[in-house]
Parts: structure tokens; C-alpha cells; sequence
């Protein structure tokens, strides 16, 4: 498959709309609908369903993005003028970008496993 | 000289005398630019100087409370709106076009219309101080203190001053991401372009990004002042957070704003005096996007004492933690460049050097402080001071006095001091670190930041005095980098060309440069074309590439396509014109006049500018050539005029669009945030704008876009009737689409300066009802085209960017409408 | 300014500044090691004459660049998570709870006694030793900061709101407090006084807070009443009943004036009546010019019979 400049964003925009989704749900259940004593369980919930979804998405891109980069006779850097190299370039960058938004997703994860209220 | 290049230089000549002033090539803005933000870096620096000689001894007098506050809020402000932001653009703007071997950036004017507002502006904020008129709110101007406990003129300042400049510098990133995507030199592939341009294409659609909300928050908080709607008055619902968060999700990508074009410089540099390409081209490409992306996730953090949920703490402290590894790899990727060359002595690298080993403590202070318990502590205090210069010299003024050695002969054509250059680095280093690192002690030690004096005996007093003397001997530094800058240099001798022996396409500079940028645009296939390819710089002079004429003697350079730089148009660009001075001007005097509430002065002011831009972009865009096709050399003809996404106009509307919904979608995301704070919003006992209103306005929308879509298509006729009469038809349902949005809160009698829910709707109203005027003029803009023949039934830019307009138009009417008419009946 | 009153994060009196301290001090030896093997790496790259293969080279991108931060920076997240709970977590039911509220420029402080009557009192908390306390902090107008860096972290006072803060003082002492966040004109000079003491020192001066003002043979009492302080201060058991200051029934008790600005002596307060905006630029208070040297001495020999 081809790729394009597009494809670099989509592991950073699934660590996004998962960040967002996670504060979002986080902000909104806390300040609104938040039992006695503040316990957080049902966006701890939430939140492990978000992280499932969007390390699935950027494992996807990632596994693509490797294919591309390591397509025919592929040594880094990448620099030839062809568009086979221009293609594992952006293959490599955007596996690069999926490795640091799946650490990143899961650094937000994280967060969800220590703290079990809203204060 | 031969005849060809005779013409491409009468084509892009300087005017001379008076009429200097109206030049718009980027060598000219670019050098302007510069000046004027290193100007602005002097202010400051003399500020940071009087602070710390109020600060050297304990209970001093040397300013008064308010002076001192006037004098650290201007500090950070100027620092950061009037240097900061600006150098990058200003650096770019002068060398992005010769990096990729362009003969100027896709929108002259546009440049030189942000730089005239940028001086503008500045002056105008820098001179309230003056006047002991200056803002007093801090850089961060949190509300209700800057609302309605300083009711004088100087947060109006503030806030219309540095708006301005902010839309400025959203000018200057549509002009350099056009530039990056479109102006590439043919066969400059992305995995080609130099890393400068991957840089700034990423901090340029972060400024698209951050600088609209706060931009909204400006809006907000000006709306409070002149017009007392409430929005962060908690005795009518308002809420100060709003602000807050507003004011941080400008303010942390900020941060990386500065610090990523510095950078930028940095890999630039290091390969030159490596001898060697960048080691890890992919991973610095991940650093830079990366970071981009991450930076977006860390404003709260500038808020974790302000009582928010321990996981919403815990979300933004992480993401906090992650935006550490790209900043790590950069590092990893220089000193890996270093370690494989031969590395060549000189003044640049040893202020590459003092960024680093500076950056590199900043960083690691900053991943403490994002460790939420430290910054419970640190936070607000000296430790952040010391922190954040460590982060920000470090990161961006140390790479910027790199980068001025590195292009310093590049732009005058004479080289600097190597001597000098050694002794400002050991004064600026050793002054610095004297300075700013017994900060991080004072702060832990219990010294808030922003305050004007403190009391003896609190274990400050040496801390500070040392801190003082610090602050004089970097002071020093830059009086003797200053002295190498300005030295008369008259019996030098010109400096060689490509000084550096580096390989990228700004080295193709003759010395003394001329005006034209490149002789010839090359071929590109390599990332160091300079070192790669054979008999390069030969080509280029002797006219052996693309456009090495000017045959018509009108201004032209290259357009190419985004990913593979195919070359796709033959771009006209405008040359020299004094109306985009007058357009900042008028401009100007809208928020100038605005600020004393001299609203006379304010609207002839307005309706000054807005002639004065249309003029500007009636005689200067869009125009028919006087043939479609032209041979650009090497036995390729290219089109002149092109419309829709191959043209550079339709990529501005777009990522100018970007950005205004951006700014759009902070005031919806306001509307929310009250829904979150409050327990009944809307209040159960206030009448809201009805369903009926904002319904209908949504459907007039509705009409208005679909038949913008058919004038569109109609104006392909030749016959132009169909196309007026469907456009008027189209003004007329934009003009039924304001009225009745206006009717929902006006026959409710919705007063905005009554509760927060009235105002939130009705600055969602007002906007939206601004923008429908706008797509209106613009309408009409396009009739009145093609009724001068300026637009036809083929050459339909206008019509086409209209339409674009039109479709962003559409999302804003309907979120509002919906917004408005339906969240009411859900909550 | 009285020496012992330590003002220092790292002078740590209380479990939330132990805490934070130690963390500071894991980080900072941290963070040292790491400065040192990179720059020692940079100034190495830059003055070796050798050139180094790429394949090492890139090695270090990927091991230092991003394998190695990314372990130490999970570690340490893991690390600030993990206390994080504990510090956000409310004090007990039953912990002694107080109202503190920032006023430009000074902290209005409300106790509650074991009836459920408030006593106000300003710019001075005191605590008990080894007991947890919660905090309600509110603002009156502007957004303020209650900071007491030796017991622990800080929280904005953010008006609309009421924000908490637990803290737990470990040592007996005088300790100072600040308002953190910048609030205007006299910022740099909105500061209190906390003491901590034992519990049956505490319960005294509670007991004694709570009480009305008893009157003595002073002028003082009427030069209070006649030129107008009443208006501002309250003085429980007199006619003096103004909101708008701080509540000074047993301001002869309290260590400082002008919130923390100045020690509570008469030598200090004859200068804050004579001189009160050149001690505090932008108070609120007017300056009483008109005040005779007969009026001032009788108001500070009264002042400070408010014990």
C-alpha cells in the first residue's frame, strides 16, 4: 500500500482520542455524578476498554507502517530519490510514532491503575 | 551577466530610497523581522535587569510594588509574544525559501502585512510601560484579578496588543506550512527536505492550534472588561478556570513553539560541522512530530494545585513524563551525528553545546515538576523560574546565538568574530548559570515567584544578591555579542561562499547575495545536495535548472505537489506595494482605538483596513495571466493559473479555516465547561434562545452553503446571469441565516451581562453572525470579479476559496444552532 | 523577620513535605547522573578527533534516546502515582477542619469549636502536633495560594469554589505561610504564621480564641470605636462588628501584623498606624493621618491588651 503524510498523525491522533476520552470522562464523571466517596470505578472501567481499543488501532498502524518500511530491499537511512525509499521512510517514522504513542497511551493507563478516587 | 539573468534581477530588485519600505521579499521582511524581534529581546533583557536589581537585597526600593509588577508581567509577555515567537518566524521567513531553493515563501504580502502588525503591536505594548499605563496581570492574566480588580486600560493592552500580534503570527503559519507542502524545489521527496522544514512544518500547525484558543480566551476575557458578560464573574456563574485552561492549552505547546525551531537551527549546524549527514533522520522526524502531538496533552499541569481530581492530575502528569522521550531522542540523535564526523572547531557548536548541557537541566528539572506531589511544592515558585529559563535559554536562545554566527555571513556576507564569539559564550554561559541555578534553591527554600521585595533573614538574601550579580555577567555576554553583530565591518573581507562548507540548499547564497535567491531551481536528490551532487552549485549559477529567466519580468517561482515535489504550477508572486503597510496599520489602529474606547476612531479605522485589504486583494491575487501555459526550463511547461487544492490560495483557506474552528471550538468548549461546573445549566428559571431560532438559522445555513455549491458549479458557464442569481439568492439566505440567529436570543430577551448561559450563547451567536458577514463580503466579492472580468467561467480561484470558506461556514452556523436549540432540552 | 519561623519546603515539618522532600532528593540524585554521562557524552563527541561507526552510533539513539528514558521515566511515574493518593486523600471524619479564606491581602480564618461555634480569627493557624488536619480554602476575590512549604504542598484558593487540603504537621515550631499565586499589588507581602504545638497547648488557645473581649481601663477602646475602625474590624464583645478586616478580638496574641509582614510589637505597630502604606503598598487599609500621638499610643497599648 501507498501511505502518505496523513499517516504519520493516526498513532498520535489514537493517543489523543484516548487521552481525551480518558480526561473527558474523568472530569465529567468526577465533577457531576460522583458517589460519597469518590470512588472512581466505573471510569477506571472505562478507561481499560479505551486502552484496549486504541493500542489495538496503533499496533495496526505500527505493524503496517513496519511493512512499509522494511518493504524490498530496505536499509536505513532512507534517503534515496525513489519513492520506494520516500514510502520506508514514512513507513519508519510512522512505526517510530506508533511505539512512542502506545508508551504514551499506556503511561495514561497507568494512572487508572494507582488512583482508585476523584479527590 | 547575461541577458536572462539581467531580467530575473530587474524582476526581483530591491526598491530603493523611500520605497524601500514597501519591499515584500522575504530576504527584506525576513531581515526586518529579525531586528525588530532581537530589538524586543533587548527590552526584555533590560526589564529581567531592573528585577534583579530590586531582588538583590532584600526590603529594596529601587521599584515600586507596581512598578515591579508591570515590569515582570511586560517581561514574560514581550519575551515571550514579542521574541519567542517571532524569531522563529522571522528566522524562517528569511531562510525557509533558500533551504528549498525558492525564490520567496507563496505570500509575500501576507508576510510583510504579519511583520508591519508585529511592529505595530509591539510598540504599542512596550510603550504603555512608559506611560505607567502597563498591563499588571502577570503573562498569564488570570481573571477575576485582571476583570474586575484592575478596571485601568493596561489588561486592555495586554489583551488587544498581543491579539493582534497573535493573528500575525497565525498569518506567518499558513504562510511557511504552504510553503513547506508546496514550495519545494522539484524532486525534494519528504524524506529529502532538510530537517529545518520538518521542524517548522510541525511548530506551524501547532501554532494553528494553540495560539486560536487563546485568541477565544482574549475574546472572552475582553468581552467581561468592555461589555460585562460575565464569563469568569463567579457571583453570575462564571468561572476563572475557564481561563485557566484556555490560557494553558496556548500556553504549554507554547513552550515547544519556541523550542522546536531552535532546535531546528541546532540540525542544521551539527551535520555541517560534523562533515557528516544527521545520524537518525527518521527519529529526529519522530522527535518533532511527536512532540507536537504530546505538547498538546500537558497544559494542565501548569494547574495541578488548582484543586482538580487527583486522576486528571495523574493523566496530565504522565503524558507529561512521555513528551521527555522525543526531547531525549533529538539530544541522542546530535551527539550520535557528533560522535561519527570529524568534528570542525567553532563558536556555533559551543553555543550548540551551551544549549544542550542547559536544555539538558531544564529538562530534567521539568520532568520533576511534572511529578504532580514535587510541583506541589515547586509550583509558583523561584524553582519554576530557574526551571523554565533553564528550559527556554537553554532551548532557544543559546541555539538562536548559534544559529546568528552560523548565518550571519549567509545574510551580510561577512563572518563574525570567532574570538568575540568565545568570550560571549563564557560570559553568557558562566553569567547564566551564576543567575538561574541558585533559583531552584531559593524556590525550595520558600521564595514565591512574583514578588516585588522579601524580608531579611529568610536564608533569600545571598541566594538573590548571587543571582543578581549572575543576571550582569550574562548581561555582559550579550553586550559583547551585540558589539560583534553591529561592529563596523567595513575592511573585512567578504566572507567565502558556502563559509561552512555545509551541504544544504541555503549554501547556494552568492556572496554578496543577490536578490533573487537562486539563480536557477534545481533538481533535488539528496538530502545534502551540496555534498552529493556532482557539479551542483555550477547548474545552479549557470541557469542550467528551472525558471532561470523572466521573460515577462513579473516575480515567479516554483509550486510542487506535497509528498514526491512534482512541479505542478508556475506561481506569480506578488512583488513590491505599500498597501499591506496601510492594511497593518488601519488594522492596528482597530485594537489601538479599541483599547481607550474611542469607538469613532475605531470604526473609521476598521472600515479603512477593510477597504484597504480588499484593494489589496483585488489587484494583487488571483490574477488571469496573459497566457495559461509557460516553459519553465528543461523542456517543461507548467500551468500559471491553477484553482482548488493544487493552489497555494485554496491550502491558505484551508489551514486558516483550521484554525479559526479552532478558535470556534474553545467557545463551544466554554459552553460545556459551565455545563460541567454548575448544577443547573442552563439555570432552570432563564429563558434560553428557543428551538424554533437557531433551528431555522441551521436550515438558512443549510440553503446558503448548497447554493454556494451551485454557484460554484455555475460560474463554469460562460454566460454568467445563472451564477449572479444563484449567488444573490445565496447572500439572501446567509443574511435570513444572522437574522434569525440573532431572533432566538434577542425575542427572549437574553441578556448576556445577566448569567453566564446568556453569554456563553450569545458570544456562540455573535461569531457565527461575524462569520456569515464575512462569507456575505466575500459573496459579493466574487460577483463583483466577474463582473470586472477578474474571474471567469475558467480562471475561478476566488469562487472556488469562497466555497471552501463556505464549508467550514456550514459547520460553524450548524454546531452553533445545534449547540444552542438542543443541549438545553438534553441536560 | 523572626529567624525561626523556617519558611523552607525542605525544612520538612510534616508528613506531606517528608514525602515530597525525599522524592526531591531521589530525583535530583537522578537527575545529576543523567546530566553528567550526557553532556560528558556531548563534550566527548565534540572534541574526539576519531570518527565512530554509525551502527555504534545509532545504537546510543535508540539505548540512551529512547529505551533507556522510557524505563526510567515509568519508574518514576510509577513512583509519583504512588504517593499521590495518600496526598490528595481527605484528613479523617472528625479531623479538626478549618476555614481559611484569601482576602487581598490577608487570610481570614474560621475554627470550629466542639459546639459547632465558628471562631474567627486571622492571619496566625495554629495546630496540634502529629494530628491530621483538613483545610477549606476559599477565596473572597482574587485567586490566591495557601502555601506552608514545611508541612506540605500548596493549593489555590479559587473563588466559586471551595478547595481542600489535608496537612499533618510532625514538629512542634513556628512556621511560616505564603500566598503562592501572584494576587496583585501586595502579593509579595500576604504572608501568615503557623504555630504548632501539643494537643493540650492547642485545646488552650482554642479555648481562649473562642472567647469575647473583656474590657479594660484603656481610652483605647473608644479611640477604636470614634475614629472609625470599627467600620473594617470586628472586636467580638464591643460595637465593633466590620467584615471587611481581619477580626481582632485576640490580636494582642498573635505574633505578627499586616499578615505576616511585620513582628506583633508595640515599637512595629505605632510604624504600621503611622506608615501603613509605606509597610504595605496597596493594603487596603487607609492611612489614619488625622491620628494624634496621644490616639496612636492609647490604640496600641489597646491593641495589644487584646490577648
Amino acid at each position: 500500500m501507498n501511505i502518505n503524510l496523513w499517516w504519520l498523525t493516526f498513532s498520535p491522533l489514537c493517543w489523543a482520542s484516548h487521552f481525551l476520552a480518558s480526561y473527558l470522562t474523568t472530569a465529567i464523571y468526577c465533577a457531576k455524578f460522583t458517589s460519597a466517596d469518590s470512588d472512581a470505578m466505573p471510569v477506571r472501567i472505562a478507561v481499560a476498554i479505551f486502552t484496549a481499543i486504541a493500542l489495538t488501532m496503533i499496533a495496526t498502524i505500527g505493524v503496517t507502517s513496519l511493512r512499509v518500511h522494511r518493504m524490498g530491499h530496505a536499509t536505513l537511512p532512507h534517503d534515496d530519490d525513489t519513492p520506494r525509499d520516500e514510502q520506508r521512510f514514512l513507513g519508519f517514522a510512522a512505526l517510530l510514532l506508533s511505539i512512542l504513542s502506545g508508551i504514551a497511551t499506556l503511561f495514561t493507563a497507568l494512572v487508572f491503575f494507582f488512583m482508585e478516587t476523584c479527590h | 551577466m547575461n541577458e536572462q539573468a539581467q531580467r530575473l534581477l530587474e524582476a526581483w530588485r530591491t526598491p530603493k530610497g523611500w520605497r524601500y519600505w514597501s519591499a515584500v521579499n522575504n530576504s527584506e521582511v525576513g531581515l526586518w523581522y529579525t531586528i525588530t524581534a532581537f530589538a524586543f529581546l533587548l527590552f526584555g533583557g533590560l526589564l529581567a535587569l531592573a528585577m534583579r536589581i530590586q531582588l538583590a537585597v532584600p526590603d529594596n526600593d529601587f521599584l515600586t510594588a507596581d512598578q515591579y509588577n508591570q515590569v515582570f508581567t511586560m517581561h514574560g509577555s514581550v519575551m515571550m509574544f514579542l521574541f519567542a515567537v517571532p524569531i522563529l518566524e522571522a528566522i524562517s521567513i528569511l531562510l525557509l525559501p533558500q533551504m528549498m531553493g525558492a525564490r520567496d515563501l507563496p505570500f509575500p504580502r501576507l508576510s510583510a502585512y504579519g511583520f508591519w502588525s508585529f511592529l505595530i503591536g509591539g510598540i504599542f505594548v512596550c510603550g504603555s510601560l512608559f506611560f505607567g499605563a502597563g498591563p499588571r496581570g502577570g503573562w498569564f492574566m488570570y481573571p477575576p484579578m485582571t476583570t474586575e480588580y484592575q478596571t485601568d486600560v493596561g489588561a486592555d493592552i495586554w489583551l488587544l496588543g498581543l491579539s493582534f500580534i497573535e493573528i500575525a503570527s497565525i498569518a506567518a503559519a499558513v504562510e511557511l506550512i504552504v510553503g513547506v507542502l508546496k514550495c519545494r524545489p522539484p524532486g525534494m521527496r519528504l524524506n529529502l527536505i532538510p530537517l529545518y522544514a520538518w521542524y517548522i512544518l510541525v511548530v506551524a500547525a501547532m501554532i494553528l492550534f494553540a495560539f486560536p484558543p487563546l485568541i477565544a480566551g482574549d475574546l472572552l476575557m475582553e468581552l467581561e472588561r468592555a461589555l460585562d458578560w460575565p464569563f469568569f464573574d463567579v457571583s453570575r456563574g462564571g468561572d476563572p478556570m475557564l481561563w485557566q485552561h484556555l490560557f494553558w492549552i496556548f500556553g504549554h505547546p507554547e513552550v515547544y513553539i519556541v523550542f522546536l525551531p531552535s532546535i531546528a537551527l541546532v540540525a542544521m549546524i551539527v551535520p555541517t560541522f560534523a562533515r557528516t549527514p544527521m545520524v537518525g533522520y527518521g527519529w529526529i522526524v519522530l522527535a518533532a512530530v511527536g512532540t507536537g502531538f504530546l505538547s498538546f496533552g500537558l497544559w494542565v499541569h501548569h494547574m495541578f494545585t488548582t484543586g482538580l481530581p487527583g486522576i486528571t492530575i495523574g493523566i496530565f502528569s504522565a503524558a507529561s513524563e512521555a513528551v521527555a522521550i522525543p526531547t531525549g531522542v533529538q539530544i541522542f540523535c546530535f551527539i550520535a551525528t557528533l560522535l561519527v564526523g570529524r568534528v570542525t572547531k567553532s563558536v556555533c557548536l559551543l553555543f550548540v553545546l551551551a544549549g544542550l548541557a542547559t536544555f539538558i537541566i531544564g529538562g530534567l528539572t521539568g520532568v520533576m515538576v511534572a511529578i504532580a506531589p514535587f510541583d506541589y511544592q515547586a509550583h509558583d515558585t523561584y524553582f519554576i523560574v530557574g526551571h523554565l529559563h533553564y528550559v527556554l535559554v537553554g532551548g532557544t536562545i543559546f541555539p538562536i546565538v548559534a544559529g546568528v554566527y552560523y548565518f550571519y555571513p549567509l545574510v551580510t556576507g561577512k563572518q563574525l568574530s570567532e574570538r568575540l564569539g568565545t568570550i560571549a559564550f563564557w560570559l553568557m554561559m558562566i553569567g547564566f548559570n551564576v543567575s538561574f541555578f541558585p533559583m531552584h534553591i531559593t524556590g525550595l527554600i520558600g521564595m514565591p515567584r512574583r514578588v516585588y521585595t522579601y524580608p531579611a533573614g529568610m536564608g533569600f538574601d545571598n541566594l538573590n544578591m548571587i543571582s543578581s550579580i549572575g543576571a550582569f555577567v550574562l548581561a555582559a555576554g550579550f553586550v559583547v555579542f551585540l558589539w560583534d553583530l553591529l561592529r563596523p565591518k567595513g575592511k573585512q573581507p567578504l566572507a567565502p561562499r558556502n563559509v561552512w562548507n555545509a551541504g544544504t540548499l541555503e549554501w547556494l547564497a552568492e556572496v554578496p547575495d543577490q536578490p533573487w535567491g537562486v539563480r536557477s531551481i534545481p533538481i533535488i536528490k539528496s538530502r545534502y545536495p551540496l555534498w552529493d551532487q556532482e557539479n551542483f552549485v555550477r547548474d545552479v549559477d549557470e541557469g542550467k535548472f528551472y525558471l532561470p529567466d523572466a521573460e515577462e519580468g513579473l516575480r515567479e517561482t516554483l509550486v510542487t505537489s506535497t509528498v514526491e515535489a512534482t512541479p505542478i504550477q508556475c506561481l506569480r508572486v506578488p512583488g513590491p506595494t505599500f498597501l499591506t503597510l496601510g492594511a497593518a496599520v488601519f488594522t492596528g489602529g482597530v485594537f489601538i482605538f479599541g483599547t481607550f474606547h474611542w469607538y469613532v476612531a475605531t470604526c473609521i479605522s476598521g472600515v479603512l483596513a477593510f477597504f484597504t485589504i480588499l484593494a489589496w486583494l483585488w489587484t494583487g491575487t488571483a490574477i488571469i495571466p496573459e497566457k495559461t501555459e509557460k516553459d519553465v526550463g528543461l523542456g517543461l511547461t507548467l500551468p500559471i493559473y491553477v484553482s482548488g487544492p493544487d493552489a497555494v490560495g485554496w491550502w491558505a483557506m484551508f489551514i486558516t479555516m483550521l484554525g479559526d474552528m479552532t478558535a470556534f471550538m474553545s467557545l463551544v468548549f466554554g459552553y460545556f465547561f459551565y455545563w460541567t461546573v454548575h448544577e443547573d445549566f442552563p439555570p432552570k428559571d432563564v429563558d434560553g434562545p428557543g428551538v424554533i431560532w437557531p433551528l431555522v438559522s441551521v436550515i438558512c445555513t443549510l440553503i446558503a452553503w448548497t447554493l454556494m455549491l451551485l454557484s460554484r458549479k455555475s460560474n463554469r458557464r460562460e454566460g454568467a446571469g445563472v451564477f449572479y442569481i444563484i449567488t444573490v439568492l445565496s447572500v439572501v439566505m446567509a443574511c435570513c441565516a444572522a437574522g434569525s440567529l440573532v431572533a432566538g436570543p434577542w425575542l427572549h430577551q437574553m441578556d448576556p451581562t445577566e448569567h453566564v448561559y446568556q453569554s456563553s450563547v450569545c458570544v456562540l451567536v455573535l461569531w457565527t453572525v461575524v462569520h456569515l458577514a464575512v462569507g456575505v463580503v466575500m459573496q459579493l466579492y466574487c460577483m463583483a470579479r466577474r463582473a470586472a472580468g477578474k474571474m471567469t467561467h475558467r480562471f475561478d480561484a476566488d469562487i472556488v476559496n469562497v466555497t471552501l470558506y463556505w464549508h467550514f461556514m456550514m459547520l460553524t452556523a450548524g454546531i452553533t444552532g445545534l449547540t444552542i436549540a438542543l443541549f438545553p432540552l438534553a441536560a | 523577620m523572626n529567624e525561626s519561623a523556617s519558611q523552607s519546603a525542605l525544612d520538612s515539618a510534616g508528613q506531606g513535605a517528608e514525602k515530597i522532600a525525599e522524592l526531591f532528593y531521589w530525583m535530583t540524585a537522578g537527575a545529576a547522573v543523567i546530566w553528567i554521562v550526557v553532556v560528558g557524552l556531548a563534550v566527548y563527541a565534540i572534541t574526539s578527533r576519531r570518527e565512530h561507526p554509525v551502527r555504534l552510533t545509532s545504537w546510543l539513539v535508540i539505548g540512551g534516546g529512547a529505551v533507556v528514558p522510557t524505563i526510567v521515566l515509568t519508574l518514576l511515574l510509577s513512583y509519583g502515582l504512588a504517593i499521590l493518593p495518600e496526598l490528595q486523600r481527605p484528613a479523617p471524619e472528625g479531623s479538626l477542619t478549618i476555614e481559611v479564606a484569601g482576602v487581598r491581602w490577608w487570610w481570614r480564618v474560621h475554627y470550629t469549636d466542639q459546639n459547632g461555634g465558628r471562631i474567627t480569627t486571622a492571619n496566625e493557624i495554629h495546630l496540634p502536633v502529629n494530628q491530621p488536619v483538613e483545610f477549606k480554602l476559599t477565596s473572597e476575590d482574587v485567586i490566591h495560594s495557601f502555601w506552608i512549604p514545611s508541612l506540605g504542598g500548596k493549593v489555590d484558593m479559587m473563588p466559586g469554589r471551595t478547595n481542600r487540603l489535608k496537612l499533618h504537621p510532625t514538629r512542634e515550631g513556628v512556621y511560616s505561610g505564603v500566598c503562592a499565586e501572584y494576587c496583585g499589588t501586595a502579593h509579595a507581602q500576604m504572608r501568615f504564621r503557623v504555630v504548632v504545638t501539643d494537643q493540650a497547648t492547642f485545646d488552650e488557645w482554642l479555648t481562649n480564641q473562642a472567647k469575647d473581649y473583656q474590657a479594660n481601663s484603656g481610652t483605647g477602646e473608644s479611640t477604636f470605636l470614634a475614629r472609625g475602625c470599627s467600620a473594617c474590624h470586628a472586636i467580638r464583645g464591643t460595637s465593633a462588628d466590620g467584615v471587611v478586616g481581619p477580626d481582632l478580638t485576640h490580636f494582642g496574641s498573635r505574633l505578627s501584623i499586616a499578615a505576616g509582614v511585620l513582628d506583633n510589637t508595640t515599637e512595629n505597630l505605632k510604624l504600621w498606624l503611622n506608615d501603613t502604606h509605606g509597610v504595605k503598598p496597596g493594603v487596603e487599609m487607609p492611612e489614619f493621618e488625622s491620628l494624634s500621638v496621644d490616639e496612636i499610643e492609647s490604640l496600641v497599648a489597646f491593641l495589644g491588651s487584646l490577648q
